[in-house]
């Protein structure tokens, strides 16, 4: 008996699964809505950046079909999750194009998946914008650059280097030790190019240790670290794992300077982290107290009840990338709109977007550091390092 | 449903069949719980594509390669671990896996943490399925050969296998070792349809997944782990719109399914032709055969 | 000097996070004799209970603490209720248990960041956080706590094991189900008390972690290592899964220390597998018969 109600009910879910997954069928540009997909973690342990990106998308979009759409349509998101997971990435975006027909494609939100999925964009000639996939091989491979992939953050080695010139030329600091998740992509190609520059600079890395994912407790790594006795202690890993090192750092009598990536900001690393990360900097892309970002933020919070992560300030820049080409290309075609997306110039709420014909990067954008003092994020100067 | 999409998830269904086959032989007929599998097939994944990618050879020398490299790999954690009981083997091949990620987390020659992109695709769903029919074909001859009766000999029962005269270590060392080398070639396969390899891909999640295949497909049966690798595989992807709640779903499914179903789909039982024919009503010769074929 | 004694610090507490996670999960395990990889969920659900408790209701301290127990009790009880009895019932093999397990534990998981959302919470304040300085060595009022709690709840299991009715009654359940419940020992309620207490045991611990780092609904993973901690120290031991647990934080603490951080878990992983090797049912396995 219970065997028969179990099949039943699995096959009704199965089929209404299905069904519902069918009926989303209606063709991408035909008729009067306009998808644009996004894939990210919407589960896992990136799930904090993937939904921060996905609300500011839905967000923005019925922002825009509210005020008279794009071109005459109205735009729809479809979202998938990937659980970060680059295999998952790839059946997304294979049903995010041949089923849903979107125009294009908006994330991933790590550099792997956006990695995996540059051959089916190809071949389906849809073009996809990254939102944090920082690593340079996301657009540029072997010297070639990859026709539709675009992204709209800057990259590990420019990001390294601000964050090592300005330990070194700014702040004076000549001793450096480096914590980081050996297992991460993020956290992996940012320390490497933090030690490139700051020892090309003439700054010494005392110590290099590493940590796994999921891990909580970082003290014996961190009592290593103060045997070297470092100036500053560059983390270039995510909040979480930020506020619990820098709390036990702390705790074991460590006093150095603390300095991170775009990892860092987030309201809840305040929250989490209170005195611990005090006078600490990182590398931001954008200055929180910009006017220009304070309507972004207080909309975002009067819809979800919570401040938008670092992510959602990308995911809406990269929104606004895909609109201007979308305009100038005066067409919902994906080539039309990829010829586009390779000659924008905008104004961001992260700065200046302009995107360069053979990288697909958006060229010259201004770092910004924070620095953390009276437990707020304090902009300190927009920085840049010229190559 | 467009076609695109549908060709990726069965090509991925078949690259699931292939390691969960390998697996199916260790812990459905051999009785040996691995929690390390997705680390054989990081193996072949990485050694497949160094070989054809660095070294030039040919597409398929480089599965094969990719294949006995995780096959060797075996031979060699085997030696240590083969000797330990249930759980203790299940922990040791969980450290192996969570090992050899570390590993290629820490190796920059294969891209490190970050990857190894650009891969070129050379996998369609034609090769995908030679593999699998491949892999099937050569599992069911083992399974009835002498072989496969001493290996299922062990899993029921060690102490009488052995007073049998059968070679306990021997066999669980040879059914280790198929089963690496198909999570090899599985790996291989991956990597190349990807285009893409990263350790993360292989994290204990991956073993875990192919683990509850095997078990969902019911124990000792390979039509059963074919089905269960097909549906697990495909079960994700119908799913896909219920976003967040996916997994809550597909975690509830997979307890629903032990719990109404504790044997498995097949319940050690084979899909056969005769079951087949009669379950559609053609008369067979003998109605028994007919029970075994039942789904 | 300074450093090594500070280091082994490091790993008493660290291995205390493990001893805590490995205690209920091996309760479960010598009776039930499966690995009941739904722990970590109900470990995860306690951080949340508390959490709640502390921040939504404002409960003192040690009620929220008592009360997170009291509902991991009642989820790790509901999981045995769903998951495992049906299976029980038809004598399933104990790989299904597992499986059922696996499935109880994506649920969970995923069931939180579905309703509650994947943000880091953090515990307000409640012990002070200023580590006692002993001459240069640092060690965390919390870590203490966590220790003494470590060993006070081993002891008392093993009391209530050892010289109570009902832990007699759980002994010769685990020893032979069938013949006990000829006894006239009514094994289900067994079953529910073991599950009631490796529940309560979790809710506790998951407390713990949550005050002592944060709570996020990933935090089962952690069990993985309690899960390797437990085995190490012989399964089925309750002694052997808290020696494992300490021998193994000090040993990852003496690797990314004095040794390779990178490498931690291939070093640290490759010297269990060893010890494993000579010794092949743990450190304190019980039997030489196989209990899977």
């Amino acid at each position: 008996m219970l065997k028969k109600v179990a099949v039943l009910i699995l096959s009704v879910l199965l089929i209404t699964a299905f069904a519902t997954g069918c009926g989303q069928k209606n063709q991408g540009a035909a008729g009067d809505v306009v998808k644009v997909g996004w894939i990210g973690s919407l589960t896992g342990d990136q799930a904090v950046w993937g939904q921060s990106e996905l609300n500011t998308l839905k967000m923005l979009a019925e922002e825009l079909n509210n005020s008279g759409g794009l071109l005459g349509k109205k735009i729809e998101i479809v979202g998938y999750d990937t659980r970060g997971d680059a295999t998952e990435a790839v059946n997304a975006v294979k049903r995010l194009i041949s089923q849903d027909k979107v125009i294009a494609i908006i994330g991933p939100n790590t550099s792997s998946s956006a990695m995996a999925i540059s051959g089916i964009l190809e071949e389906f000639k849809v073009p996809d914008i990254a939102t944090v996939a920082t690593n340079p091989k996301v657009t540029v491979l072997d010297g070639k650059v990859k026709p539709f992939n675009f992204r709209v953050c800057f990259i590990d080695p420019y990001q390294g280097a601000v964050a090592a010139g300005y330990a070194y030329d700014v702040l004076g600091f000549k001793k450096a030790a480096v914590l980081y998740d050996v297992t991460d992509e993020y956290s992996q190609g940012l320390a490497e190019f933090f030690i490139k520059t700051f020892e090309e600079k003439g700054g010494k890395i005392v110590a290099k240790e590493a940590f796994k994912s999921g891990d909580t407790d970082f003290r014996p790594q961190l009592s290593k670290i103060k045997a070297a006795n470092p100036d500053v202690i560059f983390m270039p890993y995510f909040f979480k794992e930020v506020a619990l090192s820098a709390k036990q750092a702390r705790d074991l009598g460590i006093n150095s300077v603390l300095m991170g990536g775009d990892g860092w900001p987030s309201d809840t690393l305040l929250e989490m982290a209170a005195d611990a990360v005090e006078g600490s900097y990182f590398v931001n892309h954008l200055d929180f107290d910009d006017p220009a970002v304070q309507e972004f933020k207080q909309k975002y919070k009067a819809k979800y009840g919570k401040m938008p992560e670092l992510n959602g300030y990308l995911a809406h820049d990269a929104f606004f990338m895909l609109v201007d080409a979308i305009k100038r290309a005066n067409s919902f075609d994906p080539v039309a709109i990829r010829d586009a997306l390779e000659t924008v110039d905008i104004q961001g709420i992260t700065g200046r977007i302009k995107i360069g014909k053979d990288t697909h990067n958006p060229e010259g954008k201004e770092a910004a550091i924070i620095k953390i003092e009276g437990g707020k994020y304090k902009f300190q100067q927009k920085y840049a390092v010229t190559e | 449903m467009d076609w695109f999409y549908i060709e990726g998830v069965l090509i991925l269904a078949g690259i699931n069949i292939i390691a969960v086959l390998g697996l199916s032989l260790l812990t459905g007929f051999t009785g040996l719980f691995s929690f390390g599998h997705a680390g054989f097939m990081a193996v072949g994944a990485y050694t497949s594509v160094y070989f054809g990618e660095r070294m030039g050879l040919p597409f398929l020398v480089a599965i094969i390669a990719g294949g006995l490299s995780a096959g060797l790999m075996s031979l060699f954690i085997g030696r240590l671990t083969l000797k330990l009981k249930g759980d203790y083997f299940c922990i040791a091949t969980l450290g192996f896996g969570e090992a050899i990620r570390l590993l290629l987390d820490n190796l920059q020659v294969f891209g490190g943490a970050r990857g190894w992109p650009g891969i070129p695709p050379k996998v369609d769903l034609t090769t995908v399925v030679i593999f699998s029919l491949l892999g099937i074909i050569f599992l069911v001859f083992l399974i009835n050969s002498r072989h496969g009766r001493a290996m299922i000999a062990v899993r029921e029962e060690e102490l009488a296998a052995k007073v049998m005269g059968i070679d306990v270590y021997r066999y669980k060392v040879i059914s280790l070792f198929i089963s690496a080398v198909y999570a090899g070639v599985a790996g291989g396969l991956l990597g190349y349809y990807l285009t893409f390899l990263q350790p993360k891909l292989f994290g204990l999640q991956k073993s875990t997944e192919y683990t509850i295949m095997v078990i969902f497909g019911g124990i000792g049966s390979i039509s059963g782990s074919v089905l269960a690798a097909f549906l697990l595989t495909v079960l994700p992807e119908i799913l896909r719109s219920f976003a967040v709640w996916r997994f809550v779903i597909y975690g509830a499914a997979v307890i629903f399914i032990m719990i109404a179903r504790p044997q498995g789909l097949m319940g050690g039982k084979e899909i056969t032709l005769k079951g087949v024919t009669s379950i559609l009503g053609i008369p067979g010769k003998n109605r028994r055969t007919a029970r075994s074929g039942e789904v | 000097m300074n450093q090594i004694l500070q280091q082994l610090i490091n790993g008493l507490s660290i291995g205390s996070v493990y001893a805590l996670m490995a205690v209920g999960y091996s309760l479960v395990y010598s009776i039930m004799n499966f690995s009941n990889f739904a722990h970590g969920g109900v470990i995860m659900l306690g951080a949340y209970f508390g959490f709640f408790f502390v921040t939504l209701y404002g409960m003192p301290f040690w009620v929220a603490f008592l009360g997170a127990g009291v509902c991991s009790m009642l989820v790790a009880v509901l999981v045995e209720r769903v998951a495992y009895k049906p299976l029980r019932a038809r004598n399933a093999p104990f790989l299904y248990f597992m499986i059922s397990a696996m499935g109880a534990s994506m649920f969970m998981e995923n069931f939180v960041i579905a309703t509650i959302g994947p943000t880091f919470r953090t515990y307000p304040q409640i012990f002070p956080s200023q580590p006692f300085n002993l001459g240069g060595i640092y060690v965390g009022r919390l870590d203490m706590v966590m220790f003494l709690i470590s060993c006070t709840s081993l002891m008392a299991l093993v009391y209530f094991i050892e010289f109570t009715k009902l832990g007699k009654a759980i002994q010769a359940t685990a020893f032979n189900p069938r013949a006990s419940a000829l006894m006239g020992i009514n094994t289900d309620f067994v079953i529910i008390v073991v599950f009631a207490l490796g529940g309560f045991l979790a809710g506790i611990a998951g407390v713990l972690f949550g005050m002592k780092y944060t709570v996020y609904p990933q935090i089962g993973s952690i069990t993985i290592k309690s899960f390797i901690a437990a085995v190490f120290g012989g399964l089925g031991s309750l002694t052997g899964a808290v020696i494992g647990s300490f021998i193994l934080g000090i040993l990852e603490t003496l690797v990314s220390g004095y040794m390779m951080s990178q490498y931690r878990d291939l070093i640290s992983f490759s010297l269990l597998i060893l010890i494993l090797v000579f010794k092949p049912m743990g450190l304190m396995g019980k039997s030489s018969e196989e209990k899977a």
